[in-house]
């Protein structure tokens, strides 16, 4: 059987569905008797998610928005 | 949308650089409104720091228009406007940067012999979300972010925060495909440390309370 050590090493993979299909296969079957390996799991994705929600709301502000504006103008008619 | 791959938003990219090469000056207006939040999201994520996010979005933007005679379209735009973001960022915070990133090594899994994970693993993962309108966590994503080592942080930006591919993250970085997967993953698991550390720290103090 599996470990978890291996499991863990394949986990990129496993979640972007390019694993063969075995060894897929033979990871569900460590993860059916291995909370912590679910509980890892499903904390390793909820990592991405939460830093994109948190990061991917980053906004120029107003006032630089406003700036760069005129930074443009100014340098497509220079 | 200036990154986003649907087609139309790729074709009037595609013009838009052909006609800016062409001379045409008015394409440099679209081409800033369409390149510039993201510009400015890359940097601000590496530097957090508004007026040096603010300083490389304003180079970047003229560095594409007076040197967008040299794309040779070899690779997509955006990955040449990223790469130029990039540079940019790093010249940056090379001028002020002490290092203060810790060594991933530190944080990776722990297993024992018989390759069984050693620490007891808590599953935060369901209770996270309305987590996330509290300043403190923000800060703890944050911070925990700007810890990563340089060459992790920047793939997970590009390829987590950003949602791009590995593809097209490994011809911004010019990195192998395996190579983006492993700096991906090593960063994935730093971090779900880091915020496990504080996720259950956080649960222990509410019950407590």
């Amino acid at each position: 059987m599996i470990c978890c050590k291996e499991c863990l090493e394949l986990l990129h993979d496993y979640l972007e569905g390019t694993l063969k299909l075995e060894t897929s296969a033979s990871l569900e079957e460590h993860f059916e008797d291995c909370p912590p390996c679910i509980a890892f799991v499903n904390t390793y994705k909820s990592t991405s998610h939460l830093c994109k929600t948190t990061l991917s709301s980053t906004e120029i502000p107003e006032i630089v928005k406003e700036r760069l504006k005129e930074f443009v103008e100014k340098n497509k008619s220079g | 949308m200036g990154f986003s791959e649907p087609k139309e938003a790729k074709a009037e990219e595609e013009q838009l650089v052909k006609d800016l090469q062409a001379g045409k000056t008015e394409s440099f207006e679209r081409l800033a409104t369409l390149f510039q939040k993201k510009i400015y999201a890359l940097s601000f994520n590496l530097t957090r720091n508004a007026m040096d996010s603010e300083d490389v979005t304003q180079e970047v933007l003229l560095t594409l228009f007076k040197k967008i005679h040299t794309f040779q379209g070899k690779s997509a735009f955006s990955s040449w406007v990223y790469r130029i973001t990039l540079n940019a960022t790093y010249m940056k915070l090379r001028s002020r940067k002490k290092d203060q990133s810790i060594s991933i090594e530190e944080l990776l899994p722990s297993f024992n012999g018989s390759g069984f994970q050693q620490e007891k693993i808590q599953d935060w993962s369901e209770n996270t979300e309305s987590l996330l309108f509290d300043n403190e966590t923000r800060e703890t994503i944050q911070k925990a972010v700007d810890l990563l080592p340089d060459k992790e942080k920047v793939v997970f930006l590009l390829r987590d925060v950003e949602g791009l591919s590995t593809e097209k993250v490994s011809e911004i970085l010019e990195l192998t495909i395996p190579a983006v997967k492993s700096r991906l993953h090593r960063a994935r698991l730093f971090l779900r440390k880091k915020l496990a550390n504080y996720f259950e720290e956080y649960k222990v103090r509410k019950e407590t309370k």
